[in-house]
């Protein structure tokens, strides 16, 4: 410890060392993750979606979708995609409720609402693949279908998982163990997966 | 205006007026002009996109950094 002698203060007086500075944590490492997460998804659609123009904007003149390809179910889809839609609302309502009010017990049914509805818009997906192959679209059948099986086949990989994500938030949250890093680390990435579906639809189905 | 200045905008203007179009894709080109057209949109979206998401994610840092600092550190 410094002494320090000036003829305006006592002899005694001894240098207090400042306080080191207070750090907070900026973001938590569960969203820094998903962060990273989810720029690396970006570019993996940006890169399909592009594929994809390129692709649809070679095709001859009214030969896109090709001919004798079924074409796809687009208002069954719209519907479906509002499903999708109200399930991410859900999800941002479990926010609040966590955040905000402080009630897990609600912000956990919100959660399972959340998580359900999320996964009808994929079994509703599955339900029209599965009549779209019966009708000859399938991966090989031609660019066409390639890419619709990629483009929202990934897409439905994604939704998989972050329901997974979903039900996991649920499960803490109804024991009373869930923490805000977590949750907001797995309502970005359902937010992702919400925000991207109006994308593609419009990029594959319109 | 320096020297300096007056150089640099001279070869700017060299640089614009003379340079031919660089097709860095040798693919990237295509008779059809839709196509040509999709081959622009995609580029600038793929450059764009990681953009925006990085411009995103300081923003909302930022936002997050102020408003840490508005609540007062504990005792």
């Amino acid at each position: 410890m410094t002494t320090i002698s000036s003829p305006m203060m006592p002899t005694n007086v001894r240098a207090v060392p400042p306080a080191p500075p207070v750090r907070r944590q900026l973001v938590s490492s569960a969203m820094l993750g998903m962060l990273i997460f989810i720029a690396v998804e970006l570019m993996f659609f940006s890169g399909l979606i592009s594929a994809f123009t390129i692709v649809k904007s070679s095709a001859a003149p009214g030969a896109w979708p090709p001919p004798g390809q079924p074409r796809l179910p687009v208002e069954l889809t719209a519907v479906n995609s509002l499903v999708l839609v109200a399930s991410g609302a859900l999800a941002w309502l479990a926010w609040r409720a966590f955040t905000r009010r402080a009630s897990a017990p609600q912000a956990a049914r919100s959660l399972l609402g959340a998580a359900a509805l999320g996964a009808a818009f994929v079994v509703v997906q599955g339900v029209e693949w599965t009549r779209l192959v019966g009708e000859g679209l399938t991966m090989r059948a031609s660019t066409y279908g390639s890419f619709f099986y990629m483009i929202v086949g990934a897409h439905a990989l994604h939704a998989l998982a972050a329901i997974a994500a979903l039900l996991w938030c649920w499960r803490q949250a109804s024991v009373g163990r869930l923490r805000a890093p977590q949750l907001g680390a797995v309502l970005t990435l359902w937010t992702f997966v919400v925000g991207l579906w109006p994308v593609l639809y419009v990029l594959v189905y319109l | 205006m320096s020297a300096r200045r007056a150089l640099w905008w001279v070869v700017a203007t060299l640089v614009v007026v003379w340079a031919p179009a660089a097709l860095a894709c040798s693919v990237c080109f295509d008779a059809n002009a839709e196509r040509r057209a999709a081959f622009l949109g995609t580029t600038i979206f793929l450059t764009l996109t990681p953009l925006a998401f990085v411009f995103a994610v300081v923003w909302w840092l930022r936002r997050r950094a102020r408003a840490l600092d508005a609540i007062p550190p504990a005792e």
